[in-house]
């Protein structure tokens, strides 16, 4: 596969997964951070803090599973590599 | 991610349908993920109004700032020194005034003062109850905001817990005993007034 068409594939995809994951990440962090107790508009300092804590986290989980992902899919990619080239010399 | 790439599995034979009776090209994922999530990739502007957010004007940095610099505990320390200074201020010429001993003159005490000494009384009794009250003030909204920072959630237990801290910092100088009850009875006060405010 070449650079040209995964760097086309993955510009289509990008947008789809960033908006996917704003939507998770808004969904979660408000769930964890923000009680449903409504007595005031403004969010209180606890809260704002507990939500810059979860948007950082789960930022960098995502970047860590994507890096974890692209590893073993290329454990894949060279297991696959090396049973083909097994079948094709025997 | 995880959403994305089934699609990917579902859109890539659709797609490479041009070659016919061929089966199509493998997907070799590493190379999609290093564009995707990787070193690969570009830069991008993220905008919450096309992800499915509400559409709101940016924040200027200036606006942040100040929003930042408002939030933050030394400004609400601050805050509280200026109005326990100007609440304790009122409350000691109050009770001066209500004080029969104003005025007092320890060398002559059958005299009656002159209301110059009455009134100089009252100004140091005024300053003093107003450093006071500012002292504590500070103390109590500097600890409650650092615990809400530290704990990340709003709720009685801030006030209950800055409450004991300031209270046996104040009676800890007349000894460990006299602190103890300085925590508990700030403590009980400053959670009878949450509970009033709340």
């Amino acid at each position: 596969m070449d650079p040209l068409r995964a760097q086309q594939l993955a510009a289509e995809l990008e947008v789809d997964m960033m908006a996917d994951m704003y939507n998770r990440m808004t969904q979660a962090c408000h769930r964890k951070c923000v009680p449903p107790h409504y007595k005031d508009a403004e969010l209180s300092k606890g809260e704002s803090v507990c939500l810059d804590r979860c948007v950082a986290k789960y930022l960098e989980v995502h970047e860590r599973m994507g890096k974890k992902l692209t590893e073993l899919s290329m454990q894949d990619e060279e297991l696959l590599k090396r049973m083909q080239q097994g079948t094709g010399t025997a | 991610l995880s959403r994305c790439l089934r699609s990917v599995m579902v859109a890539v034979p659709s797609s490479s349908s041009s070659g016919g009776t061929e089966p199509p090209p493998p997907l070799q994922y590493s190379l999609l993920l290093r564009y995707l999530v990787g070193e690969e990739r570009r830069p991008r502007v993220w905008d919450p109004a096309t992800f499915g957010g509400i559409p709101i004007p940016p924040k200027s940095e200036e606006q942040k700032m100040v929003e930042r610099a408002m939030e933050s505990c030394t400004f609400k320390a601050a805050l509280a020194c200026v109005g326990g200074f100007v609440l304790g201020g009122a409350f000691g010429v109050f009770t001066a005034g209500i004080d029969t001993n104003v005025g007092f003159d320890p060398k002559d005490p059958y005299r009656t003062p002159t209301a110059k000494e009455v009134l100089k009384d009252m100004g140091q009794r005024g300053i003093s109850y107003a450093k006071n009250f500012a002292i504590v003030g500070a103390m109590f909204s500097c600890t409650e905001c650092v615990v809400e920072s530290y704990r990340g959630k709003s709720d009685w237990k801030n006030s209950v817990i800055s409450g004991c801290i300031t209270g046996g910092a104040i009676g800890f100088r007349a000894g460990v005993k006299a602190g103890a009850i300085g925590c508990g009875g700030f403590a009980a006060f400053s959670a009878a007034i949450d509970y009033y405010l709340r």
